[in-house]
């Protein structure tokens, strides 16, 4: 099986007067584990269909190894779609369900059969044939949804929230499977989802999507580390807030008159002297003492254990600062007054902008 | 009973309790149990009884003439007691025909005439033609339904199903029987249309046809195929539609394999139904044929309960109607490998 690229030339999509996917420019290379990352309603999934063929554009071109999609029907694209609630026929056996795209294209039973046995060993399910959806277990009903999408060798693969059904364990389980299975296979993976420890944990690149926009299209280390909006700063990972107005700018580098005050960061957008801003700093860039540039003077006022990480609530001038910090000794018995600091590099400065949490 | 009791409490235990044993009686058992013990026995009556009876009347006035103009006492009293043998003959000859002796055995099955046993045939093989015949008709209109959301779900059902169902059935049979009538609707645009004269009897004869009652019947039982149908359709996912169809599956791959396995037990249950219904229907034919088209078996059963005054081989006809219906389902159900349990869902 080969991957295909597959691109998006200005693509929207509207139903009605609403606007489902504003114009989009999409390249995702073959043989990629490419995810779309978003809230629900922010149209992944309808962009995930109109690739898969469900939904026509309303403008712009979807292309597929450099095809032109216009007009063709889900049956007709290199592509196969995994459901969201896996979609498997119940009244069918495992190997039947498997066999299903073949049977669609006439395949001669005793060879679609014997196909579905050598799919069925990819995914670690031989002997599992004969019996019928309901009696395996979400993973393995997982598994044969893959199984019988890739049946018909598809170019690319479609996922739309496979894994939302599982519970944690097996969720966590089912990433490394499927990174091992598109490994194998080699076929580019396209991945919905709204749980961002999937889309970080498996994909060699990251699209964030709000609103029926892309936001930033980046491998997972710079997402993370190099958020470049407030929506995905804010969406991936955890990230502590500040509202505060520009006193200072040069070159990369702003001045923010935040409430805990005057605080220094790198500059993520266009700002403008005198305006408001937006300062993100992550809450394990805080540092105990006074190491870094920017100092503020807090009250520890809960201290929540999570384990490997100790998460600090602290207050400074009527905000809440979150600091997490690595367990040990040293966070035993932690003073009421504590100095926090951080770097210039840490701290990042943005122009007013839609969050993700309100 | 025990559970129902911890469950409930015995008073209103005993209430539901008693409702569902008066439900198997009066739904179930007294019915049928009446209707099978009327179709179990007969009355002995000699059909020339009554002739025998008339006969001797005859004799008693000839005797009674003999006997004014006999003057021998003797020759008299032997009138006499010739007279009052016959008198008591009669007497028992009509107490035997106005109450006869009551026979049980199972003659009133075996009883039935050839011509009787080839409309019972024919009735069947037409109830199954009428039921696959609803069956081609409501599969497309179910699927439609079924798979239509919101308010156009809504349109569709009223204007569609409940509109027409909301009027009588015997009105609506009556309609088709307007429609299709010699000089009726379809006649009528044929001869508007220059295609035929009616005042030349040129119509055609479409209720001389048993494709007339087929048409009315499928009318009248269509909702009872299609409910079923919409009900089991409405569980399917229809992710599996796409599913089938991203996979590559022609439309009629997708009914055959994934939308037709679904609905089975809908579509067994609405074929019992119009089939049981069909078999049964007693105005359908009725009213369309007029007696020109052919009897149908329930046509029958009616002639024996009101015309032949035949309560017991009417109802030796209705039991083995409902026998033959009940194992046919049977039957069905089999073939098509759909349990009792699947339709209960």
């Amino acid at each position: 099986m080969r991957g295909k690229d597959v691109r998006l030339d200005q693509v929207s999509i509207r139903f009605g007067d609403s606007t489902a996917v504003q114009p989009t420019d999409l390249a995702i290379h073959a043989g990629e584990f490419f995810s779309i990352l978003g809230p629900s309603g922010c149209g992944k999934t309808t962009l995930l269909r109109t690739i898969s063929g469900f939904i026509e554009p309303t403008a712009g071109r979807v292309l597929i190894g450099g095809e032109d999609m216009a007009g063709k029907g889900p049956n007709e694209r290199p592509t196969a779609l995994i459901f969201q609630n896996l979609a498997l026929f119940p009244l069918m056996s495992v190997a039947e369900n498997v066999a299903f795209g073949l049977e669609a294209r006439g395949m001669r039973k005793a060879e679609r059969l014997k196909r579905a046995q050598e799919l069925l060993e990819l995914v670690a399910l031989s002997g599992y044939g004969d019996k019928k959806p309901a009696d395996l277990s979400g993973g393995q009903r997982q598994r044969v949804a893959i199984a019988r999408a890739l049946a018909v060798e598809p170019a690319v693969l479609l996922l739309d929230e496979p894994l939302s059904a599982l519970d944690l364990k097996l969720r966590q389980h089912m990433r490394s499977e499927l990174r091992a299975i598109q490994k194998r296979v080699g076929i580019t993976f396209i991945y919905i989802t709204h749980d961002q420890g999937e889309a970080l944990a498996m994909s060699d690149r990251v699209a964030v999507m709000s609103r029926g926009k892309l936001e930033q299209v980046a491998d997972a280390d710079t997402l993370y580390a190099e958020p470049a909006t407030p929506f995905v700063a804010t969406f991936v990972g955890e990230q502590n807030v500040l509202r505060g107005t520009v006193a200072g700018l040069a070159d990369t580098v702003a001045m923010v008159d935040t409430p805990i005050g005057r605080i220094e960061g790198r500059v993520k957008g266009p700002i403008r002297l005198g305006e408001e801003a937006l300062l993100m700093v992550r809450p394990e860039r805080i540092g105990l003492g006074s190491g870094g540039t920017n100092t503020v003077a807090a009250r520890l006022a809960a201290r929540n254990l999570e384990g490997p990480s100790v998460h600090l609530h602290c207050a400074a001038a009527g905000q809440t600062l979150i600091v997490t910090v690595p367990n040990g000794p040293s966070v035993r018995d932690l003073p009421e007054e504590l100095t926090l600091s951080f770097g210039i590099d840490d701290a990042l400065v943005y122009p007013v902008g839609a969050l993700a949490h309100g | 009973m025990g559970s129902l009791a911890r469950a409930y409490g015995r008073p209103l235990a005993s209430v539901i309790a008693g409702i569902a044993v008066a439900w198997v009686l009066v739904l179930i058992l007294v019915p049928l149990g009446a209707m099978v013990e009327q179709s179990l026995w007969w009355r002995e009556s000699k059909g020339d009884i009554s002739l025998t009876i008339d006969r001797l009347y005859n004799d008693i006035s000839l005797i009674e003439l003999d006997r004014e103009a006999e003057t021998d006492p003797a020759k008299k009293a032997a009138f006499d007691q010739s007279l009052a043998d016959k008198q008591a003959e009669i007497a028992t000859l009509e107490a035997q025909e106005t109450n006869p002796p009551k026979t049980y055995g199972l003659a009133n099955f075996t009883r039935m005439s050839g011509l009787h046993f080839y409309i019972f045939v024919r009735t069947i093989f037409y109830a199954l033609l009428v039921t696959a015949l609803a069956l081609v008709v409501c599969y497309p209109v179910a699927y439609v339904v079924a798979l239509a959301s919101g308010p156009r779900k809504a349109v569709i059902l009223m204007v569609a199903l409940i509109v027409p169902y909301a009027i009588n059935e015997l009105l609506r049979v009556y309609a088709w029987l307007m429609i299709l009538d010699y000089r009726g609707v379809i006649n009528g645009v044929l001869q508007w249309m220059g295609f035929i004269d009616l005042d030349a009897r040129e119509w055609i004869p479409f209720l001389e046809n048993p494709s007339a009652v087929f048409l009315a019947m499928i009318y009248t039982y269509v909702l009872f195929m299609v409910f079923p149908m919409v009900n089991t359709l409405e569980t399917l996912d229809r992710n599996q539609i796409e599913a089938a169809r991203d996979l590559g599956a022609s439309t009629f791959r997708i009914h055959r394999r994934v939308i037709i396995p679904h609905a089975k037990p809908g579509i067994a249950v609405g074929c019992i139904m119009t089939f049981m219904l069909s078999a049964g229907s007693y105005s359908v034919p009725a009213i369309m044929t007029r007696g020109q088209g052919g009897d149908w078996f329930s046509q029958l059963v009616y002639r024996q309960f009101y015309e032949s005054n035949n309560w017991n081989m009417g109802s030796a006809y209705a039991v083995s109607l409902l026998v033959v219906c009940t194992a046919f389902i049977l039957l069905m159900m089999r073939l098509f490998g759909v349990g009792l349990r699947d339709i209960a869902k």
